[in-house]
């Protein structure tokens, strides 16, 4: 058992940025991430003496860490931070890149959670075939989803007043 | 918007976080799914405490040797229709594990078989009910001979039948709204998730 389980935080240490993006497009607050973060790797963990190896194990976690943040809801105490895009965030010229991707994820926010996991995918570098395998829906769908996400992506960010 | 750029600092970005074996441990339940485990994991625990507390039942009462004999004859059956309950719910549970199946198929399959195991509760509840209400029968026919049949004398049998029907209807929207209460709410979040990746 103890080695299984060395041999499983080995695995899924070294994919772990997976966990941390999909906590981070799914929840908007820290303390909500933190729990889906954990709540994605408790259900892993449960999950781990189905994955047969017959495919990758960063492909299987993708499955089901996205298939749990689509089924996951905050907990209902808690607030929804509605902090608009344009505040919050430090315009800084050396912290650019996090500057883009703290308003990515926060635009993110105002999407629905299949919206999410599709441009998570994309992010991921995923093809429409890939995208379409992953959702269980069809390669058109996937292209047509995807594109009417990114299209809604672009409004909510240019809505909330920045552009990159 | 350039999503090209945002895709390298995307995958530039590195989680800080690091996974321990405590993180293994900790319990948590915020997706339905998780819930819905949880509550069928207590209902196990409960009906088993309350077949416990049945088993005692003969041995605190003055039931007569047929009372006793039809009470755990409706005993048995009630054991038997939960054990086959509780073991397709069992096997349900341990299935519910496996999401690596594509969204779509691991969420529609969890709902159906959830579906079908509401189903499977209410149809256990009847039962259940439909036992013990024999059971209360045979007991006043054989135990409470003095004076219930005055009791019946004087009521007219459309009233009686009345009763019963009232009464198997409260059984019935009991059972329904505490199906609705403990999984149906639950269940309906991971339909809206379906919903969305059908939808074109």
């Amino acid at each position: 058992m103890k080695e299984t389980e060395n041999i499983f935080l080995s695995m899924i240490n070294q994919h772990k940025a997976i966990i941390h993006k999909i906590a981070k497009m799914y929840m908007n607050n820290t303390d909500d991430q933190q729990d889906l973060f954990q709540e994605i790797v408790m259900q892993l963990w449960k999950a781990y003496p189905t994955f047969k190896g017959n495919s990758k194990f960063s492909t299987w976690m993708y499955r089901v860490a996205l298939n749990t943040a689509l089924v996951y809801f905050k907990k209902d105490n808690r607030k929804v931070d509605k902090t608009p895009l344009n505040e919050n965030i430090d315009i800084n010229e050396s912290e650019l890149k996090e500057e883009k991707l703290s308003y990515l994820y926060k635009a993110v926010q105002e999407l629905n959670a299949v919206e999410k996991a599709l441009i998570f995918l994309f992010l991921e570098n995923q093809s429409h075939r890939e995208i379409a395998e992953n959702l269980g829906i069809s390669e058109v769908n996937a292209r047509v989803k995807l594109n009417r996400t990114k299209e809604k992506l672009q409004l909510i960010v240019k809505k909330n007043g920045y552009e990159f | 918007m350039n999503f090209d750029d945002l895709k390298n600092e995307w995958n530039a970005e590195e989680a800080e976080t690091n996974i321990s074996a405590d993180m293994l441990k900790i319990k948590q339940a915020h997706t339905p799914i998780d819930i819905i485990r949880k509550k069928m994991k207590h209902e196990f625990f409960y009906q088993v405490f309350f077949l416990a507390i049945m088993a005692f039942l003969p041995t605190v009462t003055a039931f007569s040797a047929t009372t006793k004999m039809a009470y755990l004859a409706c005993f048995a059956i009630t054991c038997g229709f939960t054990a086959y309950y509780f073991f397709k719910f069992y096997k349900f549970y341990k299935n519910s594990y496996d999401m690596s199946m594509d969204s779509r198929k691991s969420i529609l399959w969890f709902y159906y078989e959830m579906k079908l195991n509401i189903e499977l509760y209410k149809a256990l509840t009847y039962i259940v009910a439909f036992i013990s209400v024999t059971f209360g029968a045979i007991y006043i026919l054989v135990e409470q001979t003095s004076y219930i049949p005055k009791i019946l004398a004087n009521l007219s049998p459309v009233y009686i039948l009345l009763n019963c029907f009232i009464s198997i209807l409260i059984i019935g929207a009991i059972t329904e709204l505490w199906a609705w209460y403990y999984y149906g709410k639950y269940l309906k979040r991971v339909k809206k998730v379906v919903d969305e990746l059908d939808y074109e």
